[in-house]
């Protein structure tokens, strides 16, 4: 079953296009409103990581639950976790922008801040820096060691590699549970540094493995569509459906958890975040992130016939692509920009990675045989029926 | 029992796939199947299918509204109470007891309907059509008055990959 991909010259014409855009815009940003532009790149760069992250434990989840049925689409989350190196040089440039974003990075305001000082043994720029080297090593080491014995299988075969695989797989998931928390608090939670929330790391890890497996849906999709994965049935679909449907839930369940007690308890620290993401624009944004990242996927995807049919999948998946994208503005944009703005600069940018984040999903899917060969639950992922 | 059944006993869950397939191939259908586990062949190739599941998600939808709407009654107009500075529609707060409130109320409307549907109460004698069907064995019950015109055939069928009880 040697059916590798090749990839169209329309296809790298197209993501080089995207590329070139995404580049104008961010030179064309800088010149005129450097602060939004590095607030796109922040919201882009973890975009895009968040779905790497999320590709990668889903993969490794595959191989704890030791599941048959998805063996036959396995390179696909491993070409999405080929993303991190990129995100990992975007995250160090990051800081050259660490002043337009983050406001513990002022000496002046921490100065005269009580709380920012306490902070600061753990929010200091050094220490944050040899953190995100620390995480994208361990997440780029472990995903390379999955990836080479995912490929070695291919020529030898045998159980050797999937129990190691197995094996790195446990350890990877537990290094993921701790390292994308302290990054998602990190990135995100720390540009209001004086608010701090303990469901904030759940909840957004849970939108990245939510986020990751529709994307990883819709990749097969399009490739099932190229007359790739000829053996893509209904129960597979069904399947991919039910790991969306599920990080759904467990997402509106963190969302709305986090809400509810801060609302509850009324404390004023806790609330001020809430407060100023009530007004104007920011409020349409609240509720507009639950209806597009729990309620239409939950109400549409919940029949058994919608949820194996790529025309029911198919918008579902591109609104959840949105839905993130507008949960990251919520959460990002009142803390650097305030103002609510968004045109073709943030279009721009969003291209820009998307055509990038393709373009290596593409190569990566070109390097080894779509399929995998010897992986010792292949038989059972091509009989896969309920 | 007045009517008369025939049954089609199976070791395995292949003979039995088989000649359902080639009953099903000569138009005849059986009243019911019995099987240790879940048959896919079998549960998509009877011609009943389930409307249990339309109905649970209607019993959640009104179980929903209707224990939100209580809430919001009770709290709010029959018997406003002041606490902790809340307004008196704390609408976030009603939202956990509705979920769990929500699924009690599926879970037993579901159970009840499904009792109804299928005839069954506390104490009711069981029907057994043959020992072994809660045993290990797969068992076809075929209504005779039904296949009366060609039960010669049915019963080749049987016999020729499983009995006839």
């Amino acid at each position: 079953m040697e059916d590798r991909l090749t990839l169209s010259n329309k296809f790298k014409m197209l993501t080089y296009a995207l590329m070139g855009v995404g580049v104008v815009s961010f030179a064309l940003g800088f010149v005129f409103d450097a602060e939004r532009t590095w607030a796109n790149y922040l919201l882009n760069n973890y975009y895009f990581v968040s779905l790497a992250i999320g590709a990668a434990f889903f993969a490794a989840i595959q191989y704890i639950t030791q599941s048959g049925w998805s063996a036959m689409f396995k390179r696909v989350p491993e070409a999405m976790v080929a993303y991190l190196p990129f995100a990992a040089v975007f995250f160090l440039i990051l800081y050259f922008g660490m002043h337009s974003v983050f406001e513990w990075t002022h000496h002046e305001v921490v100065s005269h801040d009580h709380i920012l000082q306490h902070k600061s043994p753990y929010l200091n720029v050094p220490f944050f820096f040899a953190r995100v080297v620390v995480f994208f090593a361990a997440w780029i080491i472990l995903s390379k060691v999955l990836r080479k014995f995912s490929l070695k299988e291919d020529e030898v075969g045998g159980m050797l590699y999937f129990e190691k695989s197995e094996f790195y797989s446990k350890i990877f998931i537990f290094v993921l549970a701790l390292s994308f928390s302290l990054f998602s608090v990190d990135m995100l939670m720390s540009l209001e540094p004086h608010w701090f929330s303990t469901m904030f790391a759940g909840r957004s890890f849970m939108a990245g493995v939510l986020h990751a497996s529709s994307i990883i849906a819709l990749i097969v999709i399009i490739l099932s569509k190229q007359g790739k994965f000829p053996l893509l049935n209904h129960s597979h679909l069904h399947d991919f459906t039910r790991y969306i449907f599920m990080s759904s839930i467990v997402w509106g369940y963190f969302n709305f958890a986090e809400f509810m007690l801060i609302w509850y308890g009324n404390i004023p620290e806790e609330t001020s975040y809430f407060v100023h993401r009530w007004h104007g624009v920011y409020k349409i944004l609240f509720f507009a992130n639950i209806v597009i990242n729990w309620g239409i996927p939950f109400l549409v995807l919940m029949p058994r016939k919608s949820s194996r049919s790529k025309l029911f999948m198919i918008p579902v998946i591109i609104l959840l692509m949105i839905g993130q994208y507008t949960e990251l503005y919520y959460i990002i944009w009142p803390a650097t920009v305030h103002e609510a703005k968004f045109g073709l600069l943030e279009i721009g940018t969003f291209l820009g990675y998307a055509g990038l984040f393709s373009w290596v999903v593409g190569t990566t899917l070109t390097k080894a045989s779509l399929v995998p060969k010897n992986h010792p639950y292949l038989e059972e992922s091509i009989q896969h029926h309920f | 029992m007045s009517k008369k059944y025939i049954l089609g006993v199976f070791d395995d869950e292949a003979t039995l796939v088989d000649a359902f397939e080639k009953l099903k191939d000569k138009g005849v259908m059986p009243v019911e199947v019995y099987t240790p586990y879940p048959v896919h062949e079998i549960l998509e190739g009877m011609p009943i299918k389930t409307r249990i599941t339309h109905a649970a998600f209607f019993y959640g939808l009104f179980a929903a509204l209707g224990i939100l709407g209580f809430l919001t009654y009770a709290a709010s107009i029959s018997w406003p109470l002041h606490y902790g500075g809340k307004p008196f529609n704390a609408f976030p707060s009603f939202i956990v007891v509705t979920i769990v409130a929500t699924i009690l109320a599926i879970t037993l409307l579901t159970l009840f309907t499904f009792s109804a549907r299928a005839k069954i109460f506390p104490g009711k004698k069981a029907e057994i059509f043959h020992e072994q069907a809660t045993d290990d064995k797969f068992v076809m019950v075929f209504d005779e008055a039904g296949i009366a015109n060609d039960s010669e055939s049915v019963k080749s069928i049987l016999t020729e990959h499983g009995k006839i009880e």
